[in-house]
């Protein structure tokens, strides 16, 4: 029984490791330009695809493809931000409906450039770390778990410790101070997007070796951040990222000791519970109330 | 006999900050009461908890010497209390007449299965005549085809009342009837208030400049720093040495 | 006299109309008709204000009751199609006492994460949903005559003016809804909720009945969807299908009741003529993402916005 839940637990932190990259760049758009981007799944979905393109069909080095993932992906953002939330700022609603476009424009170029089929790519790496006989973790995912610890401390160090993430966190809580401030909303919101997008491209990108691949994979990804941010309280990082943790702990354990579909219910049921009893979310956060 | 409108040791706390601090005064039917006092002294709070906008911390609102403390706005105005809001909150792309017409929800309710039937024509019709008075006594019966948000600004505010009418309230809550408006409009919509009163509508309303409603009010209570300062008539209020130095505080205080 | 007559016009138009287009596209004119109704419903949700996520899933929910009923119990299928719009109405009063504790972006939020659980319900429960796979064999609809008109259910012609007929009637109902008193109500809550509760209006029981009343309708179009396809899975409801609804809503317009129709109408014909003939029919999710994207920037109050100019500058005349 120990080792069963030893395991569940490094499988549970794995998982809360690329949720909360995920849901992090969620939170930071929605927070800097108050649209929810619904595309943020597709982003991560394109993430996988750079991957899939320089790492497994052009034998680029893994790091390398995921940098580029982050990269391409965060220009996919700033192409977001130019073309869609920039023209639609004063309009929440067209904003995330734009966003829904987008979803559906990614998707659709996913299938035709890659086709619907699951793409399994060469793993990086078979090595497993073994902790006891039925107690291990793949190195494949601890590069994810080390990456997406050091990015999201780089992130908190960026916000709290920068000019420009001090500019960032002024223009969340009140756009219009910020801009008296002489700190560009334009520019703040350019920043917020690249990193978002840029985050969800990179766990894309990192979790590509280990999951299957294909265009429609948004969808879940999409849902499972709406989950964790809602239970963390949208707006807060720091709420996001523990509600990565809960989310995955309770999805991972309900998968293993039941079955999948249901654990998707559970966290799903844990959103609207969430929304009803606590909208602000269970780490809510009083700034941006 | 008892008042229209009672409020006992009304008390309203956000979070640390007391914005009304046990406050009591009584509102007459048939009169026009006017409560005053300077900026911040808890007007509007004390309004938003009569309306039932706010649940009050603490104390009762009597309506008839009904407890309607906490009621939920919409069940308060079915007991006969209707406010209008500050600025012009109207229905803005909605037609002049269609505003009127949701004023009179509470005496027609619509009706799902009669409207898809057809069996409400003579409710609509009557909510129609009912909304066409309304307007016909605010003296917007000429542009009733507009729509709302294309409405100056005086006839905006006579639409906000004219909205409170037709439901023929015991009891409207006027939200600082006379801002932004020149003396002319001024002097019109105090007229107004003055039939409203006499068709047997009391009047109870929130004004920050006192001199606009001195010549109007039969009874004025003057609040200061969320707390009961006076009561009387306007002459008395005028003269009375608290309010006087309530003004003259308040009036340093912006200067 | 002369609304009649454009009236009897467009009868004999529609019953005219299966008779000249391909076997493939009489087809598409029942899933036209079915899916007017379904963005129809979907108007009188937003016209309380709220935009819901998981319309598409209580369309669903009214399939599958639908199907259930006359597969399982043996109903007769036009009263199995009335259950389910029941059972869809059934399912948003349920939801609404939690969903309507949110507005706006959670209300949102918050239905599509109630339809997901659904959708995720019917999977996991292989007896009586059948699991991912769904429900198959679906009862037709019984062929009957009307005398002058033997309808035959292979055919999609008469399902055609079956549906046609179904939704026609579902449209003068919201029609008649949203012109009485009641759709004033629901302008009100959408324009100015606080204004509308000062005058007496109960907000939450009007957000309620909008969406309880949407989504019976929504009900009745999974149930007739259901019955001319034999066969419906959780994926058959599942968000691609709600952004298109989403889309055709937009595209169309929410200000009036022909808006979203006309989304509906336009884009059909856009996707089923145009991107069929000339064999770009894998580009559909891709064309409409763009023109999702490019009517929410370049004509934020739909295609409804352009007629109304047209017949204004017409009146002017």
């Amino acid at each position: 029984m120990f080792e069963l839940l030893a395991q569940t637990s490094l499988n549970a932190i794995y998982a809360a490791s690329y949720i909360s990259l995920v849901a992090v760049g969620l939170v930071l758009i929605f927070g800097v330009m108050g649209v929810i981007n619904f595309a943020h799944g597709e982003l991560f979905m394109a993430g996988s695809y750079v991957v899939v393109a320089l790492y497994a069909d052009r034998m680029v080095p893994f790091f390398v493809a995921v940098a580029a993932g982050l990269i391409f992906v965060g220009l996919l953002g700033l192409l977001m931000e130019r073309a869609l939330f920039r023209p639609l700022r004063d309009n929440p609603l067209g904003g995330l409906v734009a966003s829904i476009g987008f979803l559906m424009v990614l998707q659709a170029l996913a299938v035709l450039g890659f086709g619907v089929r699951m793409e399994h790519i060469p793993p990086v790496t078979q090595d497993v770390i073994r902790f006891a006989d039925k107690i291990s973790i793949p190195v494949a995912r601890v590069y994810v778990i080390v990456t997406a610890f050091v990015m999201l401390s780089a992130l908190w160090y960026f916000l709290k410790r920068t000019r420009f993430g001090w500019a960032l966190r002024a223009s969340a809580q009140d756009p219009e101070a910020a801009a008296l401030q002489g700190i560009s909303v334009t520019q703040t919101a350019m920043i917020a997007m690249f990193i978002g997008a840029g985050f969800a491209g990179m766990a894309g990108a990192l979790t590509a070796p280990l999951i299957s691949i294909n265009p429609h994979m948004g969808h879940s990804v999409i849902i499972t951040a709406f989950i964790v941010i809602i239970v963390g309280g949208v707006g807060s990082l720091e709420g996001a990222v523990l509600a990565s943790v809960v989310y995955a702990f309770v999805h991972t354990f309900v998968t293993t000791f039941f079955d999948g579909v249901l654990a998707d219910i559970t966290g799903l049921a844990l959103m609207l519970i969430v929304l009803i009893v606590k909208p602000t979310g269970l780490f809510g956060s009083a700034d941006r109330a | 006999m008892t008042p229209l409108l009672e409020v006992q040791n009304l008390t309203m706390r956000f979070g640390g900050l007391t914005a009304v601090d046990r406050l009591n005064f009584k509102v007459e039917k048939g009169n026009i009461h006017g409560l005053i006092g300077p900026n911040g002294a808890g007007k509007t709070t004390t309004f938003n908890m009569v309306s039932g906008f706010y649940k009050p911390s603490q104390g009762r609102v009597l309506l008839n010497g009904q407890d309607i403390s906490g009621l939920p706005m919409h069940e308060v105005a079915n007991r006969g209390v209707v406010r209008t809001f500050q600025h012009s909150t109207l229905f803005g792309e909605l037609s002049v007449l269609d505003n009127a017409l949701i004023g009179t929800h509470m005496t027609f309710r619509p009706n799902l299965l009669k409207a898809i039937l057809g069996l409400d024509s003579s409710a609509r019709r009557d909510a129609l005549d009912r909304a066409r008075t309304s307007l016909e006594f605010f003296g917007l019966a000429d542009v009733e085809h507009e729509m709302a948000g294309d409405l100056s600004h005086g006839h905006q505010r006579a639409l906000g009342m004219a909205v409170a009418y037709a439901s023929r309230p015991d009891l409207i809550l006027l939200d600082e009837p006379f801002t932004g408006m020149n003396p002319e409009e001024t002097r019109r919509m105090m007229g107004l208030m003055r039939r409203l009163c006499a068709e047997g509508t009391t009047i109870l309303l929130v004004e920050h400049d006192m001199q606009a409603i001195m010549g109007l009010c039969d009874n004025i209570t003057c609040m200061s720093f969320g707390k009961f300062l006076a009561e009387g008539s306007p002459a008395e209020i005028r003269n009375h040495p608290d309010v006087i130095e309530a003004y003259l505080g308040g009036a340093r205080h912006v200067a | 006299m002369r609304n009649f007559v454009i009236w009897v016009a467009l009868a004999i138009a529609l019953i005219v109309l299966p008779n000249l287009v391909s076997f493939s596209q009489q087809e598409v004119l029942v899933f036209l008709t079915i899916n007017i109704l379904v963005v129809a419903s979907y108007r009188l949700l937003t016209l309380t204000g709220e935009w819901s996520l998981g319309h598409v899933v209580i369309m669903g929910v009214g399939a599958y009751a639908s199907a259930l009923v006359t597969k399982e119990l043996g109903l007769w299928v036009p009263l199995g199609i009335i259950v389910g719009g029941l059972a869809s109405a059934l399912i948003a009063l349920a939801l609404s006492v939690p969903l309507f504790r949110m507005k706006g972006f959670y209300f949102l939020i918050g239905s599509f994460a109630a339809g997901e659980i659904i959708r995720l319900l019917w999977k996991r429960f292989r007896d009586p949903f059948g699991g991912a796979k769904g429900i198959k064999g679906i009862d037709p609809m019984p062929d009957f005559s009307i005398g002058i008109y033997q309808f035959d259910f292979f055919e999609p012609v008469s399902y055609f003016y079956f549906s046609a007929v179904v939704v026609a009637l579902c449209l003068w109902i919201l029609w008649r809804i949203e012109k009485s008193p009641v759709g004033l109500t629901f302008h009100a809550v959408h324009w100015q909720d606080k204004l509308a509760q000062a005058s007496g209006v109960n907000l939450r029981r009007y957000r309620t009945m909008a969406f309880v009343i949407a989504s019976g309708f929504a009900g009745i179009a999974g149930a007739l969807l259901a019955h001319y396809i034999g066969t419906i899975n959780p994926n058959s409801f599942d968000v691609e299908v709600m952004v298109f609804v989403l889309t055709w809503a937009i595209v169309g317009g929410t200000g009036t009741f022909y808006g979203p129709i006309l989304g509906c109408v336009v884009l059909t014909i856009l996707n089923e003529i145009v991107l069929r003939e000339l064999g770009l029919e894998q580009t559909r999710p891709l064309i409409y993402g763009l023109i999702l994207i490019l009517s929410i920037l370049f004509m934020p109050n739909g295609l409804e916005s352009i007629v109304q100019k047209v017949t204004r500058r017409k009146d002017a005349k």
